[in-house]
């Protein structure tokens, strides 16, 4: 019955392009690709439910139609990030009903309807592939589709330079993870998982530290770890907000999961090191992932950078994971990938309805740049409203979900202190302060976005006749809330299934018990809440509306509200050393030195990966290219001598060797 | 009997709270030879802003009246988690320390969105300011009670309460020094008195708290009042509860808990004598040298979790 299903999923998703290309004529059945790719995924939420929660296989081998093997397999943790593809897939579809509407007509609502399905079903092959070459076909077919949804916008000049860091940067990315599988073959009979998993147990440490070293690389590309982070916050901002919001909440995840699949299943962890590296970079992610989303004012380059941050959480908790279990302590090891994993899903959840959320406003007032709106709550009420959801649930306040994954994380770095080796015990506690630094600056950050795009004055005239968005937005946004709002408040709902999924994993012989509670201690504390709120909201209380006190001045304009750039100064300040900004300060005089017609302040971050690493690097390649051109003259004899002395080489090679 | 004991020291923490901030100004008020007004003053200016009207900004949201009540709500909610009389609160075993952190930083954050929501640049200096301080001051909040908690084996409250009135004090780990002294510097900041922030300033130059609440009045601002109030009872309790715990009820006898009270009333007043000393002796700091009062905080707790490894 389930197999049915998911194999119906799978088939639904591969035959929507072709309806959408029969049915692009006919202005009646122009919605049949989006219904049916919205049936599709709650078909595939339901299945993938079903086997996360009962553990059940699902598996489908498609080896006869291909030269590779080819053959897919649905086991817990599979189904968890196939039902994180699907739930998350549904609110987006129906997001993406208007959004393409309003948007796009003729070709591009085309391209939009057969590349939505294809983007989807790839990372569903991802996700659930069990063998080497299903994986990797699902790997590349990711990014290529994705970059196709991206360009759907326009191709300038920039766009494509963006897109093509993206698309190199993949590559380099998918490189080191065929190099990590490829690994796997000296020992492994064939490259299917299983026997992939027992290969792994017969091989030298030095060969598992190269597959582990390569697939951290491969997959942290892709996850966009510091320093691989570079396309994030240029390929995200690009792309249609629905595409933006798969892209940040499911395909960064689909990284999680190979790495989860390399590290974990197959090699079953390594030395300590290994979990102080994915701990450092973690800690490392975090903070600059957070700091540089400060300084941000357009509003999808923030939270591409969040999205960096808070892949930053997700590498704690497996870093602290791994830390654990090579401590011979699979019990906590259990709870760190459980926040790990709960963390991966509650960001796929309130991310894409941030983005969503991104769209909705760009759908409103045209502009993503936050200096210029303002006000935005009481023009449009669902959005602002699920946008603040979005927001509160991003810096971890408890009652919305992103406080259960980093409560867990808490939870096991404490746990920590308990361990024999005297740096693990130092280290993984203090863990808990970084944590605690990147949560209360993302509170800042998002306190500033929430705080100027949606309260106070309207800052453009764009923003103040914004109105509010189509009804099937609103209904996927609230849907999305719904669901940071529940798990927040009812954790255990995929904590129980988490947990047996940790267990397995690690072959733990116990849950973690200590963390159980906080499912219990939730709906209590937000029972109490409630009755305060109750209670005080009985107490009498005249509004009367004045204008905003001005000092004694007769009114205010928005100009004189605080900016975003005003409003994130304090903490640039004390992370100078991060931005490095490098200021000027242009002012044009009427009548020097008095009266200036204008002034124009411009400061710049300095610091950049692009510049200190990147740069080198590429000009090396270049100018390794330029000296190899040498050897191309062009002139046919040389060529010859060329071929001739190839031929001599091997002759003598084959002789002797 | 217990429960109800719960639900009583979380109601005399709400209700003594504006009591404390009374004391409070008393005391500055005689170190600087003034007679002062009653210790019941607080009370009465609750009680005159919640008959006033409420007077909401024309470009403010539904959010601006919104956010008192949240803070109120989880700053009463967290007032719930820490024991005073006896060695348990209601959310006792299943609360831990970074439930208690985390919902006072909603309430911060609630406020941060409302003084934003008022439109003019003195509720987005605070808010900046309040952002500031909260980002950094969070982190050697939660490291020194954790370091307290890796000490006690446990992260509730009531067990680390319950683990350090069981201890005989000289036998106190060196881990509290450390953890002591941080946990007095973030509460300074996190409460905002001087030398962080000035609770009785209405200068633009120098306020934090005040420049958010500027544009709030009457009922919505006696909510305000009243749950930073509380706020300070609550981090004032949570140091006594914490560091000095030594008089509490361990059963549930009347004696027992009415030496509790009176043991609990007697650490709130040198509590409340101490910041009034140091109010009244040190100058506010510059406004770029309170991450550096919060480094020397961090600092101090990361010392102290690196000492519990070290000395165990």
């Amino acid at each position: 019955m389930m197999q049915t299903a998911f194999n119906s999923f799978l088939v639904a998703l591969l035959i929507i392009p072709a309806v959408t290309l029969l049915c692009r004529r006919n202005r009646g059945t122009r919605v049949l690709p989006s219904l049916l790719l919205l049936l599709a995924l709650l078909a595939g939420t339901v299945v993938a439910g079903f086997s996360f929660w009962r553990g059940d296989r699902l598996a489908l081998d498609l080896s006869w139609a291909t030269p590779f093997p080819f053959a897919l397999t649905v086991d817990r943790l599979s189904a968890f990030f196939l039902l994180l593809i699907c739930a998350v897939g549904v609110p987006v579809t129906l997001f993406s009903t208007s959004y393409v509407e309003r948007h796009y007509s003729g070709a591009k609502a085309d391209w939009m309807w057969a590349l939505l399905p294809l983007f989807l079903l790839s990372m569903a092959l991802v996700v659930t592939a069990s063998t080497a070459f299903a994986f990797l076909f699902g790997w590349e077919l990711m990014t290529l589709f994705s970059a196709g949804l991206i360009i759907i916008d326009g191709a300038s000049e920039r766009r494509r330079h963006n897109i093509f860091i993206y698309l190199v940067m993949m590559h380099a990315g998918a490189a080191a993870v065929i190099a990590s599988f490829f690994l796997f073959l000296p020992h492994a009979n064939s490259l299917d998982f299983i026997s992939m998993r027992a290969a792994a147990a017969s091989m030298p440490l030095g060969l598992r530290t190269a597959i582990f070293l390569l697939s951290f690389v491969g997959f942290g590309t892709k996850a966009g770890i510091v320093p691989f982070h570079l396309w994030l916050p240029k390929a995200h901002p690009i792309a249609p907000s629905p595409v933006s919001a798969l892209m940040s909440a499911v395909m960064l995840k689909t990284a999680i999961y190979g790495f989860i699949r390399f590290t974990f299943d197959f090699l079953g962890g390594g030395p300590t090191w290994w979990g102080y590296l994915v701990l450092l970079t973690g800690a490392v992610t975090g903070l600059l992932g957070i700091l540089y989303a400060l300084t941000e004012h357009d509003l999808k380059r923030l939270l591409a950078y969040s999205s960096v941050e808070n892949i930053g959480i997700i590498y704690l908790g497996l870093g602290a994971a791994l830390v654990f279990m090579a401590n011979n302590s699979p019990v906590w090891a259990t709870l760190a990938l459980v926040a790990a994993l709960m963390h991966a899903l509650n960001h796929s959840l309130f991310k894409s309805l941030l983005f969503l959320g991104a769209g909705a406003i760009a759908d409103a007032t045209h502009t993503l740049d936050i200096e210029l709106l303002g006000g935005l709550l009481k023009r449009m009420r669902v959005t602002g409203t699920v946008f603040l959801i979005g927001c509160c649930s991003i810096i971890g306040l408890p009652l919305f979900n992103g406080f259960v994954g980093e409560w867990m994380l808490f939870r096991s770095f404490i746990e920590g202190a308990e361990l024999p080796g005297i740096s693990s015990a130092i280290i993984l506690p203090l863990m808990a302060g970084v944590l605690a630094l990147i949560g209360g600056i993302a509170a800042a950050c998002f306190a500033k976005l929430y705080g100027i795009a949606f309260l106070g004055r309207a800052r453009s005239v764009e923003a103040e006749h914004a109105t509010e968005v189509a009804t099937s937005m609103q209904v996927a946004m609230a849907l999305l809330a719904a669901a940071c709002v529940a798990l927040g408040i009812l954790p255990g709902l995929v904590l129980i299934p988490l947990m047996a999924l940790g267990q397995e994993l690690m072959h733990s012989p116990a849950l973690p018990e200590a963390a159980l509670p906080i499912s219990h201690t939730l709906p209590l504390i937000a029972a109490c809440v409630c009755v305060v709120i109750i209670l005080v909201a009985g107490i009498r209380r005249i509004k009367r509306v004045t204008p905003t006190w001005a000092c004694g001045l007769p009114a205010l304009d928005s100009r004189m509200q605080y900016s975003s750039a005003a409003f994130s100064k304090p903490l640039r300040k004390v992370f100078s050393r991060v931005y490095e900004a490098d200021r000027t300060v242009d002012v044009v005089y009427e009548q020097e030195p008095y009266f200036p017609k204008s002034i124009v302040y411009r400061s710049v971050r300095t610091t950049s990966f692009e510049k200190s690493l990147y740069r080198p690097a590429v000009d090396a390649i270049v100018g390794m290219a330029a000296r190899l051109r040498r050897l191309q003259t062009g002139n046919m004899q040389v060529y010859l001598l060329y071929i001739f002395l190839a031929l001599i080489t091997l002759l003598v090679f084959m002789r002797f060797a | 009997m217990n429960p109800a004991i719960d639900v009583i020291q979380a109601l005399l923490l709400i209700a003594i709270a504006p009591l404390v901030r009374g004391v409070i100004a008393r005391i500055k008020a005689r170190i600087q030879n003034r007679r002062g007004a009653s210790v019941l003053r607080p009370y009465a200016d609750l009680l005159k802003l919640f008959r006033k009207q409420d007077l909401v900004a024309d470009t403010a949201s539904g959010l601006f009246r919104l956010a008192p009540v949240i803070l109120f709500a989880v700053t009463v909610t967290a007032a719930v988690f820490v024991p005073v009389l006896h060695s348990s609160a209601l959310f006792g075993l299943g609360g831990d320390f970074i439930l208690f952190v985390y919902l006072l930083a909603v309430g911060k954050f609630f406020l941060m969105l409302g003084a934003m929501d008022g439109g003019s640049s003195f509720g987005g200096m605070g808010a900046s300011r309040e952002a500031l301080v909260s980002a950094l001051a969070e982190a050697p909040l939660l490291l020194a009670l954790t370091s307290v908690a890796i000490l006690t084996h446990t992260i509730s409250l009531s067990g680390i309460v319950l683990a350090t009135v069981q201890q005989y004090p000289l036998h106190l780990s060196a881990v509290y020094v450390f953890a002591l002294g941080a946990m007095v510097l973030v509460a300074i900041a996190e409460t905002g008195r001087v030398p962080v922030d000035n609770p009785a300033t209405h200068l633009e130059l120098t306020m934090l708290h005040e420049a958010m609440v500027l544009e709030y009045s009457g009922p919505s601002l006696a909510l305000i009042e009243w749950a930073s109030a509380i706020k300070l009872t609550l981090i004032l309790a949570l140091l006594v509860a914490v560091f000095a715990p030594w008089g509490m009820a361990t059963g549930a006898s009347i004696v027992g808990l009415v030496l509790a009270l009176g043991a609990f009333s007697l650490k709130l007043a040198v509590s409340a004598i101490a910041i009034a000393v140091i109010e009244s002796s040190i100058a506010k700091l510059r406004m770029y040298l309170v991450p550096d009062f919060l480094g020397m905080a961090s600092a101090l707790a990361i010392l102290a979790v690196a000492f519990t490894a070290l000395m165990r």
